[in-house]
């Protein structure tokens, strides 16, 4: 069956999380992403642990759906072996620091005289105008920066970080597979490819888009809440008998009566203190108290019963042991296992969208550095001292 | 008033049957490539619209930073007219976006198998909090369930402690960036073949998804050991606190002299026999093996200084430094001025509001901001005449309740 993006090729020059987990989904909606290298593969999540098997996760993971070519493009033959592939490429990604790829000779200019038709998507971390332009950017740099951690925290605690340093990167990734997708769609109506630019800041704050209104509508700071909701009320962790916690989240107001009920607290449904969502956010400070006490009272698995029954969204706080075999993460295929050539069986992310006609994936490993450059250089019918001395 | 007339989706009809924070993120992306968004809302409104205070000009600050580039329609589909009006505007849609649980729109006529046959081209776009299969495919969800099952929270808060989850709307926002790649890729293959088709998201997947370098580091990791899966044992991080404030730093590049010259530059020269400072200092900060353990030692050396003298130092050695900001630095520094991050929309009661911009820029065919978040129903009578209703119809809907609004 066709996919979706097949006979797309993508000239992948990225590096990290960011470039590469962008083009890993376009991979997996068919394109042909050949991503390439320097001599050595890509040192910066080289670096990075955990490994398996001696190579890191983050490569290992950001890297699926593609084939590896090493190419030295300091060096004018390999420059020209590039500028041949992207001759017969329809998008190229790179997202190193402003300027650099200026510096390599692949510039937007550079490129789009080879081939008009491209789409040529720059990500930075802050753009090349302003005066962090010249700064590198990592996840965690840019999550210090961006204003996300002055949310998120425990109540009256100070705004902490997410530790797990891959939501922005992916963020900024995942706009890129989209503008890609976009830049394409436009191509098929104007004929035309274009030049698109993403910051990683940007992405980060859009990202935050209904946190900053908050501060936009009122001037001031939105506090970090702990589990609950800023702008909805119940929606936040409640700790119950047993010492678990359980996570309800009231946000239509359809759902406070039942809610209500669920709780055996039938009285509050028409109490005029809380009988919609707003009133009920401006009298957080009285309701929360009544709430907790009574959450307290029975068991977790109590009120998850009695408030589903209610259809009052809840759930546990699950981690990866409770996750992993999850029935509804497996028969979603949320977290899959393919078969590697260099990595034994590995367990991966699933795929974030499902297709009727087209379905996306299979999803492939990728591979080391440099593996696919013979076979790459070969089927392209580009000449090469490396094709020449494999070949018989 | 119809949105960018040079965005890559000009001319392509949206009908959005969705509310709250993800569905609405989804459509506003495709209004601001240029497509029309028709925002079908029930009489009582999207019910982002209450989600708050804060509230501007009756308007919840969340709703007016998710709903520009849209009409809206007040309908009621619980009303037989209702759905045939639906019907009828999902005939001549080229995307049809809704949220309302697996199965439910075939409940109301409007699953993709009862509009498919008079059009065969739509792109049905279907979002869900789980996902369509499995036990859990009909429990209803929220920002906080879906961060809380998908482990979010097991990377913040300290262990023991009650749970914390990201301030960030991500389970909403990120599946709305999931749902419209959706969307385009199946556009992509409608415009090349011809051919519609359904297509899903959920947002537990979309975390899950977010999550997929955690998975393979799980698999069999050669150490227990790294950012990806220490995460879960560190305390909380609040990056490094100087005299003045908090910072990020890390360093990559650098050389000896660069390390000599800093560690002197701070007093720190007790750190050069402590071997977990070796490696030009690397695994001392950031993600490094020893970050967490030493922090108090660089904290020590930080503390009298102003943060931005550090932050000055450690870029002078090659390594990456930056203030840990909240909104009101953030929103004054040049950095966001210098990439016109921010837009200023007039709303007719919310007065002017300031929003984020469409994140990326096309050269040829740049996304825009062109109209402001629709009024309940402003647009209800304007959207029934493109379906040839006429005064009559429209009156005799409006006093059933079916219809509200202008």
């Amino acid at each position: 069956m066709a996919k979706i993006l097949e006979g797309i090729r993508i000239f992948d020059l990225t590096l990290a999380a960011v470039g590469p987990w962008a083009t890993k989904l376009l991979g997996a909606l068919g394109a042909d992403v050949i991503k390439v290298e320097a001599p050595g593969g890509d040192r910066l999540s080289h670096a990075v642990p955990p490994t398996i098997k001696g190579d890191s996760v983050l490569y290992i993971s950001a890297n699926h759906n593609k084939r590896m070519i090493e190419l030295n493009l300091k060096t004018e033959a390999d420059r020209a072996i590039a500028l041949k592939i992207i001759e017969k490429s329809d998008v190229f990604v790179q997202n190193m620091r402003p300027g650099a790829v200026q510096r390599l000779g692949l510039g937007y200019d550079v490129v789009a005289r080879v081939n008009p038709r491209i789409i040529y998507v720059s990500a930075s971390a802050y753009g090349r105008s302003g005066p962090m332009a010249k700064e590198a950017g990592i996840d965690p740099t840019v999550q210090a920066f961006c204003g996300w951690c002055s949310v998120t925290g425990p109540e009256n605690g100070r705004g902490e970080m997410y530790r797990h340093l891959a939501h922005i990167d992916l963020t900024t990734a995942t706009t890129i597979t989209q503008a890609v997708l976009q830049a394409l769609i436009a191509r098929e109506r104007t004929g035309r490819g274009q030049h698109v630019e993403i910051e990683m800041l940007t992405a980060a704050m859009a990202l935050q888009t209904t946190r900053l209104a908050e501060y936009f509508a009122t001037g001031e700071q939105p506090r970090p809440l702990g589990s609950a909701a800023a702008t909805t009320v119940p929606h936040q962790a409640f700790a119950c008998e047993d010492g678990s916690f359980l996570a309800v989240g009231v946000e239509r107001d359809e759902q406070w009566p039942g809610f209500c009920r669920a709780l055996k607290l039938d009285e509050l449904i028409a109490d005029p203190r809380f009988i919609d969502n707003p009133l009920r956010v401006q009298n957080r400070g009285v309701l929360i108290p009544i709430l907790s006490e009574r959450f307290r009272t029975k068991p977790a698995a109590w009120w998850s019963i009695r408030l589903g029954k209610e259809k009052v969204p809840n759930g546990p706080f699950l981690k990866y042991d409770s996750l992993r075999h999850h029935p509804q993460v497996r028969q979603n295929d949320h977290i899959v296992e393919i078969d590697t050539p260099h990595w034994g069986r590995l367990q991966v992310d699933g795929l974030p969208w499902k297709f009727d006609r087209t379905p996306a994936g299979p999803i492939r490993a990728g591979g080391k550095p440099g593996e696919h450059t013979v076979e790459v250089l070969a089927e392209l019918g580009i000449s090469d001292h490396r094709a020449a001395s494999t070949s018989k | 008033m119809n949105a960018g007339a040079d965005g890559s989706l000009a001319g392509f009809r949206v009908l959005d049957l969705t509310q709250g924070l993800c569905g609405p993120f989804c459509t506003m992306q495709l209004g601001d490539a240029g497509a029309d968004i028709i925002k079908i809302e029930p009489p009582s409104g999207d019910f982002a619209r209450r989600m708050g205070p804060p509230f501007v000009g009756g308007e919840s600050a969340a709703f007016l930073s998710l709903n520009r580039n849209k009409k809206s329609l007040a309908l009621d589909l619980h009303a037989p007219e209702g759905r045939t009006i639906a019907r009828q505007l999902a005939a001549n849609a080229d995307i049809l976006v809704e949220d309302f649980g697996p199965g439910r729109a075939h409940s109301i006529g409007l699953g993709y198998d009862d509009l498919a046959p008079a059009n065969p081209r739509l792109v049905y776009c279907a979002i869900s909090p789980f996902g369509e299969d499995g036990p859990l495919k009909d429990f209803p969800g929220s920002e906080l369930i879906v961060q809380a099952m998908a482990e979010y929270t097991a990377s913040l808060g300290r262990i023991g402690d009650p749970p914390v989850r990201v301030g960030a709307d991500v389970a909403s926002v990120n599946t709305g960036i999931f749902a419209t790649q959706a969307i385009l890729a199946a556009l992509f293959h409608r415009i090349r073949s011809g051919e519609g088709q359904r297509v899903a998201v959920s947002q537990f997947g979309t975390l899950l998804h977010m999550r997929g370098i955690m998975w393979h580091s799980m698999t069999d990791p050669d150490d227990w050991y790294g950012f990806h899966l220490d995460h879960y044992t560190r305390p909380p991080d609040y990056g490094y606190q100087a005299g003045d404030g908090a910072l990020y730093f890390i360093l990559r590049r650098g050389s000896s002299e660069d390390w000599d010259r800093l560690v002197l530059e701070l007093g720190m020269e007790r750190v050069l026999e402590d071997p977990r400072f070796g490696d030009f200092g690397r695994a001392a900060t950031s993600i490094g093996r020893h970050a967490t353990a030493v922090k108090p030692i660089w904290e020590e050396a930080f503390k009298h200084r102003p943060r931005q003298e550090i932050i000055d130092l450690v870029k002078s050695v090659g390594g990456d430094a930056v203030p840990i900001m909240d909104y009101q630095s953030l929103i004054a520094h040049p950095q966001v001025e210098a990439l016109a991050i921010l837009v200023d929309v007039e709303h007719p009661t919310a007065g002017q509001f300031r929003t984020i911009r469409p994140v990326a820029r096309y050269s040829e065919t740049p996304d825009a901001v062109v109209s402001p978040p629709p009024l309940l129903g402003q647009h209800s009578v304007e959207i029934l005449r493109t379906l040839g209703l006429g005064e009559t119809a429209i009156e005799r809907l409006r006093s059933s309740g079916t219809i509200t609004g202008g």
